[in-house]
C-alpha cells in the first residue's frame, strides 16, 4: 500500500504553493499534486491584474493598515477580522518570495516592483506584471515545484474522499489517461481546485474546469460549505463569451460609457468612478441595462468599456493580452474601438469552511484559495485579492498539512471501495434509463443560475430557480455517458463536472433565499438593505438526507466596527 | 468606421470538420471522421468542436480549459497548422481551406497520441526537467521574503516576451528537427532556458548552457522558422535559439562542441570563397576520427553513385569575392565592437 503524507487536490496557484511550501516544512514528506489538468493549465493563469501587497512602491505612505481596512469594507463587513490581518500583513513578504524565485514582475524606474490602481482599494497596491501576472506566477510555482521534485499526478480526477470512521484515510481519483480508478492512501487532504463560478456555464469568465469539485466532494463527506451564496460578477465580461476584460483595464484609466454617451459610473460611484468595488459597478452595468440605457445586439444588451483615450502605446504595452482577447473573440481593436461588455459570474467568495489554517472540521482535511472559505472576501472580493488569497492560504494550509500528517495510518482503501466506484461510473453508460445529453442539462443550470440567482435576486425567482434545479438533479439521474472507452473519456469527465455542479447549485440558491438582506455580491431586491442585526454572520451548509441544512457561523471581529459602506 | 461592435452578421454557412480520430482500445489505426454543421459567422473551432461534442457525438476527445487563448490546453492542427482552436475563427479557416467548405482538424506532431485530438505531454514536462527550466535563485531560501531584488526595466525586458510562452507545444508539433529526433531538445524547451539564462536573478547559467550545448541540443536547431512562424502568442523564438548560440560561442569559445565549430567552419568558408567547401565540412566540424567512422560508408556510397563533392582545390572562389570580403571585413569589425561594448557594461 503507498501511503501518502500530503495528497494536494489541484495544481494551481494555492496547490502548488501547498507543495512547495510543505516539502520546505519537511522535506522528508511524501507529497503528491493530483491534477485533472496539468498544472501549468490552471485557470490561475487566467487572472491577469495583479495580487495586492502594501510594498508601497508606487504610493510611499500605502500600509498594511490601508490593505485591511480596504478588504474589510470591500467585504461589506462580512469577513473574519483576524484572516483579513493575516492575509494582508503576510502580502508583502509572499509577493517578494515570489519575485525572489524567479516570478517576473513590471518594474518602476526604481527597479522595484511596480504596482497599479484597482478597485475598492485606497492606493495603488496591485504587483503586476503586464495583464499576464497569474500565468507567470503560476509558470513560476510550476517550474520551482519541478525543481523541488513534486510529484505530480497530472490528468487524475478527483473523485470522492475515502473514509476511516470520522476522518479521511485519503481519496479516490480517476486516472483519465487510462480510467483506472486508484486509491490515494494519505495522512492529508489539501483541496485546492479552485471556485465553483463555472455553473453559471454562459454567463461565467471561468474556466470549463471550474467546476467546484473540491467542494462537491468535502460536502458529500459530510464537511460543510460556507458562505456560498455569494458569487461575484465581475463587471466587465466580453458581450458574447463572457470572458473577462481585467479591472486592469480600468485601473489605467478606461471609461464605462452606456448607449446615450455618459459615464455612468457618477450616478453610482461620484467618487471612486470605474475604480469602485465589483459587486457596485457590476449592479451599475446591470441597472443601466434593466433601465434601457443599452446597447442591443443579437447577442444580448451590453455597454462599452472605452480605453480610446488611452492611446495604442499604452494599451499594447499594459495591456496587450486583452487587446489581443477582444480581437479574437469580439473583432474589436480596443485602440480604434470601444469594447463591448456585460457582468459575468466570475468567483465565488463562498468555499469550504475552514479555520485560519485551512483546517476543516474533518480531520486531516485542509482547503486553500477559491475552494477554500476562510473567509478573507465575505461578502464581496477586491480585486487583486484573490492571486494574494491562494497564496498566502496555500503557503498556510501546506505548512499546517506538513505539521500535522503525522503518523496516523489510514486504514486500507478496499478493492470493495475502488469496484464501487467504477461500477457507479459504469452504470452511467447503461442505455436503460438513460438518454438525457449533459450539454443540455449543464446549459439549462447555467441559464437558471443567471435568471434566478444572478446579480439581482428575489424570493420569487429564488423558489424558481430550486424548483428549477431539483428538476435538473431529478433529470441528471437518467444522463447518459456515451463514449464507453476507458481512455481520455471526457464524456464521462463533463458528466461528473455536471453533478458536482448541480450539488453546489442547491447550496447556492438555498443560501440565496435564506439571506434576506443585500450585503456585497449577494442583492435581493424585497430586502434592498444590509441587516446587522439579523443577517451579520456566515451562513453553512451541510449535506442532510440529499439536500442542504443551513447553519450559521458569527463573524470575527476586530478592531474595524461596522459602517455603512460607500464608494 | 463609425461602431464595428454593432455591426452583426447573419450569415450561415454549412461546414464540415474533418476530424482525426483514433481510440486505441478499438482502432488498428488512425481515421477521419466528418461532422457537417451549420455556422454562423464569429463562432470559434472550438466552439464547434465542443457543439459537436454535446449534440452530435460525444465521443469526440479532445482537451480544452479557458477558452480564452491563455492556458494552452486546445492546441491542434487546424488545416495543417498547430494553433489554438478556442482563438481560431471557423470563418477564417475556411479561406484557407484545401477543399471548399472542409476544415481539417488533426492532432498536434511529435507527441505520442493518446486519442483522437489528445497528445501526451509528458515529455515536453520531462525536457522542461531536463534543462532546468526554473530559475535558481541567486538568492538563498532562508532569504527569501525579506527584499526584492533589483531589477530595470531594460533587464526585465530581455525576458518579458519570453514568459508569453503558455506550453501549448504549437512550435513542438510544427518543428522539423523534432520529425527526425524526438530526443530533440524543442522550441518552447530552448525558449524557457533563454528566458532563465537572461533573468539576472538566476545562478544556474552555466550549467544549463554546458547541457544546452551536447547532442540534441541547441546546435541542432536548422533555423526554419517554422516554430516562431505558429507560434500562438508571436514570440520571437529564433531570436532565443541566436541568443543561446551566440552566448555559448562567447561563453565557451568557438571549439566548445560540433555546432560551434560546424558554424565558425561556415563562416571560414564563406571569407575564403563565398561559398562551402563541403568535402572537409564533417572533418573540421566532428574531426578525423568521427568523419571515418560516421561518414565512410556514405562516401563510398556518394563515390559509387558519382554523388562527391568536388575536392577542396577545385572549389573555386566565387565572382565578387574581393568586394565581398570588404564587407565581411566590415561586418566582422561591428560584431567585434558589439561585443566590445556588451563586456564592457
Amino acid at each position: 500500500m503507498k501511503l501518502f503524507d500530503i495528497v494536494i487536490v489541484g495544481g494551481g496557484g494555492a496547490g502548488l504553493y501547498a507543495a512547495m511550501e510543505a516539502m520546505k516544512t519537511n522535506p522528508g514528506l511524501n507529497i503528491a499534486v493530483i491534477s485533472k489538468v496539468y498544472p501549468n493549465r490552471s485557470h490561475t493563469s487566467a487572472a491577469q491584474g495583479g495580487a495586492n501587497a502594501a510594498l508601497a512602491n508606487t504610493a510611499k505612505d500605502d500600509s498594511v493598515e490601508l490593505h485591511i481596512f480596504d478588504t474589510i469594507k470591500g467585504s461589506d463587513y462580512l469577513a473574519d477580522q483576524d484572516a483579513v490581518e493575516v492575509l494582508c500583513s503576510e502580502a508583502p513578504k509572499i509577493i517578494r518570495e515570489l519575485e525572489n524565485m524567479g516570478t517576473p514582475w513590471s518594474r518602476l524606474d526604481d527597479r522595484t516592483i511596480a504596482q497599479r490602481p484597482f478597485g475598492g482599494a485606497g492606493r495603488p497596491r496591485c504587483c503586476y506584471c503586464a495583464d499576464k501576472t497569474g500565468h507567470t506566477i503560476l509558470q513560476t510555482l510550476y517550474e520551482q515545484c519541478l525543481r523541488k521534485g513534486v510529484q505530480f499526478f497530472n490528468e487524475y480526477f478527483a473523485l470522492d474522499l475515502a473514509l476511516d470512521g470520522s476522518r479521511s484515510k485519503g481519496l479516490v481519483a480517476m486516472n483519465i489517461k487510462t480510467g483506472r480508478i486508484e486509491p490515494f492512501h494519505a495522512r492529508t487532504v489539501v483541496f485546492a481546485t479552485g471556485g465553483y463560478a463555472k455553473m453559471y456555464w454562459n454567463r461565467s469568465s471561468n474556466a470549463a474546469g471550474n467546476t467546484g469539485d473540491g467542494q462537491a466532494i468535502a460536502y458529500r463527506a459530510g464537511i460543510p460549505l460556507k458562505d456560498m451564496e455569494f458569487v461575484q460578477f465581475h463587471p466587465t465580461g466580453l458581450r458574447k463569451s463572457g470572458l473577462l476584460v481585467t479591472e486592469g483595464a480600468r485601473g489605467e484609466g478606461g471609461y464605462l460609457v452606456n448607449a446615450l454617451g455618459e459615464r455612468f459610473m457618477s450616478r453610482y460611484a461620484p467618487e471612486k468612478m470605474e475604480l469602485g468595488p465589483r459587486d457596485l459597478v457590476s449592479r451599475s452595468l446591470e441597472t443601466e441595462i434593466l433601465e434601457g440605457r443599452g446597447f442591443d445586439s443579437p447577442a444580448g444588451k451590453y455597454l462599452h468599456l472605452d480605453l480610446r483615450h488611452l492611446g495604442a502605446d499604452l494599451i499594447k504595452s499594459r495591456l496587450p493580452q486583452i487587446r489581443e482577447m477582444c480581437m479574437y473573440f469580439e473583432g474589436v481593436d480596443p485602440i480604434d474601438d470601444p469594447i463591448p461588455v456585460r457582468p459575468t459570474a466570475h468567483y465565488s467568495m463562498g468555499g469550504i469552511d475552514t479555520d485560519n489554517f485551512g483546517r476543516t472540521v474533518m480531520d486531516g482535511v485542509y482547503a486553500a484559495g477559491e475552494c477554500g472559505c476562510v473567509s478573507v472576501h465575505g461578502a464581496n472580493r477586491l480585486g487583486g485579492n484573490s492571486l494574494l488569497d491562494i497564496l498566502v492560504f496555500g503557503r498556510i494550509a501546506g505548512r499546517a498539512a506538513a505539521e500535522e500528517a503525522g503518523s496516523f495510518d489510514p486504514a486500507p482503501i478496499t478493492e470493495a471501495e475502488i469496484a464501487g466506484k467504477e461500477q457507479e461510473l459504469r452504470s452511467y453508460m447503461k442505455p436503460s434509463g438513460h438518454y438525457e445529453r449533459y450539454g443540455t442539462l449543464r446549459e439549462e443550470l447555467g441559464q437558471t443560475l443567471g435568471q434566478n440567482v444572478g446579480i439581482y435576486r428575489e424570493a420569487s425567482k429564488i423558489e424558481k430557480g430550486i424548483e428549477e434545479i431539483a428538476a435538473l438533479k431529478e433529470r441528471f439521474t437518467h444522463v447518459r455517458v456515451f463514449d464507453t472507452s476507458d481512455i481520455y473519456n471526457t464524456n464521462l469527465i463533463q458528466v461528473l463536472e455536471l453533478r458536482n455542479m448541480l450539488d453546489l447549485a442547491e447550496t447556492v440558491a438555498a443560501g440565496a433565499l435564506a439571506r434576506e438582506e443585500s450585503r456585497g455580491s449577494h442583492t435581493r431586491t424585497d430586502f434592498p438593505v444590509r441587516d446587522d442585526g439579523n443577517w451579520h454572520r456566515h451562513t453553512t451548509f451541510t449535506l442532510e438526507a440529499g439536500r442542504p441544512k443551513l447553519g450559521f457561523k458569527p463573524v470575527t471581529m476586530g478592531r474595524y466596527e461596522l459602517q455603512e459602506r460607500t464608494y | 468606421m463609425t461602431d464595428s461592435t454593432v455591426q452583426h452578421n447573419e450569415d450561415k454557412r454549412d461546414v464540415t470538420f474533418r476530424v482525426h480520430r483514433f481510440n486505441p482500445q478499438v482502432d488498428s489505426k488512425p481515421y477521419h471522421d466528418d461532422y457537417t454543421i451549420k455556422i454562423e459567422k464569429g463562432i470559434t473551432v472550438l466552439r464547434a468542436l465542443n457543439y459537436i461534442k454535446e449534440h452530435v457525438d460525444p465521443s469526440l476527445t479532445l482537451r480544452a480549459f479557458c477558452q480564452a487563448g491563455i492556458c494552452g490546453s486546445c492546441a491542434m492542427r487546424i488545416n495543417n497548422m498547430s494553433k489554438l482552436a478556442c482563438t481560431t475563427q471557423v470563418w477564417d479557416e475556411l479561406d484557407k481551406a484545401r477543399e471548399p467548405g472542409v476544415i481539417k482538424v488533426d492532432p498536434l506532431r511529435n507527441l505520442p497520441l493518446i486519442k483522437d485530438l489528445v497528445v501526451e505531454m509528458d515529455p515536453l514536462v520531462g525536457k522542461m526537467e531536463h534543462y532546468s527550466n526554473w530559475i535558481d535563485s541567486k538568492m538563498p531560501e532562508e532569504q527569501w521574503g525579506k527584499k526584492e531584488f533589483l531589477v530595470s526595466e531594460e533587464e526585465f525586458v530581455k525576458y518579458d516576451k519570453a514568459t508569453d510562452c503558455i506550453l501549448c507545444a504549437s512550435c513542438v508539433s510544427e518543428c522539423t528537427i523534432l520529425r527526425a529526433n524526438r530526443e530533440y531538445v524543442s522550441p518552447a524547451v530552448l525558449l524557457k532556458s533563454y528566458r532563465m539564462n537572461v533573468d539576472t536573478r538566476d545562478a544556474s547559467h552555466d550549467l544549463r548552457l554546458a547541457e544546452l550545448v551536447k547532442d540534441h541540443g541547441v546546435w541542432d536547431c536548422t533555423h526554419c522558422y517554422r516554430c516562431q512562424e505558429s507560434c500562438v502568442k508571436h514570440i520571437p523564438i529564433m531570436d532565443a535559439i541566436h541568443g543561446i548560440r551566440e552566448d555559448a560561442i562567447e561563453r565557451r569559445g568557438v571549439k566548445d562542441t560540433s555546432g560551434a565549430r560546424h558554424a565558425e567552419a561556415f563562416m571560414d568558408d564563406i571569407a575564403r570563397k563565398g561559398k562551402l567547401v563541403e568535402a572537409t565540412l564533417p572533418i573540421r566540424t566532428n574531426g578525423v576520427g568521427w568523419t571515418l567512422k560516421n561518414l565512410l560508408p556514405m562516401a563510398v556510397k556518394m563515390v559509387i553513385k558519382r554523388r562527391t563533392p568536388p575536392p577542396p582545390p577545385l572549389v573555386k572562389a566565387s565572382k565578387g569575392i574581393e568586394k565581398f570580403r570588404e564587407e565581411f571585413r566590415e561586418m566582422s569589425g561591428h560584431v567585434a565592437k558589439d561585443h566590445e561594448k556588451k563586456s564592457g557594461e
